[in-house]
């Protein structure tokens, strides 16, 4: 397993580094406004009724940027937490915990292409 | 008097395998604010992770019906849900402040036509572009643009 890994890294990296650099810029404006403002009453939630929110979420850019806030924030989240694993729990396990959390990220990445697909 | 030594005079006659102890957390970790922020830096993926899961959640409202969006819309002001996105915005903000103005500036190419710009330079470029797709996405989904 440890040897996978090790072949397909450079796709993990390419992966997190986008989900590092991108999902940061993205999750930001998302969060700002569909996690606080809207919930706290800053911005009225017909900002994003139902027309408008998928309106927004069917065009092509709005899959391929939600796509990217879906999938993007799993894969930086997976690689940092078995970094966290590694750091804490030694090199032993690794192969395990990496495997577990890669397939977990391209598990609901899988779900966010059916998802959006399906919008 | 001696001469200065040879640089390969105490070397074995063949070269082995080098000998590294595996990396490991020193126990007095917490005390140490680099590997501190180093931690926390590494745990802001727990909270992308989550992240990711609940986005994922909302779009698969979505395309269920308007019943089913204006439901997951309304629940996301329950005060976990609010704590949490609270928590992903601190976290958002440290991972933005930590890579892209401390880690990207330095990891310009050396070596290629495009020139190494000043390190200040790339830090405003990055948190320019930054600012300005917060800005622009925050428009889009509070009504002001389209």
């Amino acid at each position: 397993m440890k040897h996978l890994l090790l072949i397909l890294e450079p796709v993990i990296w390419l992966l997190f580094g986008a989900g590092l650099a991108l999902g940061t810029m993205l999750l930001t404006g998302f969060v700002l406004v569909v996690g606080l403002a809207i919930p706290m009453g800053i911005v009225p939630p017909e900002a994003l009724n139902y027309e408008r929110a998928y309106g927004l979420a069917s065009s092509f850019i709005g899959r391929v940027i939600l796509l990217a806030l879906i999938a993007l924030p799993l894969w930086k989240g997976a690689h940092h937490v078995r970094s966290l694993a590694l750091d804490f729990g030694g090199a032993e396990r690794d192969g395990a915990v990496g495997s577990l959390l890669y397939l977990a990220a391209a598990g609901v990445s899988v779900l966010g292409i059916i998802a959006v697909v399906g919008l | 008097m001696a001469g200065t030594a040879h640089p390969e005079a105490m070397a074995p006659p063949q070269k082995g395998p080098t000998r590294t102890a595996p990396p490991q957390m020193p126990g007095t970790w917490w005390g140490a604010p680099r590997i501190r922020t180093y931690l926390l830096f590494g745990a802001t993926g727990i909270v992308y992770f989550i992240a990711g899961t609940v986005f994922l959640h909302l779009v698969w409202q979505l395309g269920k019906g308007p019943e089913a969006w204006e439901t997951a819309l309304s629940s996301l002001s329950h005060p976990a849900y609010i704590a949490f996105n609270a928590l992903t915005l601190v976290s958002v903000i440290f991972v933005g402040v930590r890579a892209f103005g401390g880690m990207m500036p330095k990891m310009q190419p050396r070596t290629g036509p495009i020139p190494v710009l000043p390190a200040g330079t790339v830090k405003a470029l990055i948190y320019g572009v930054w600012s300005l797709m917060t800005l622009v996405i925050c428009l889009i989904l509070a009504g002001v643009l389209f």
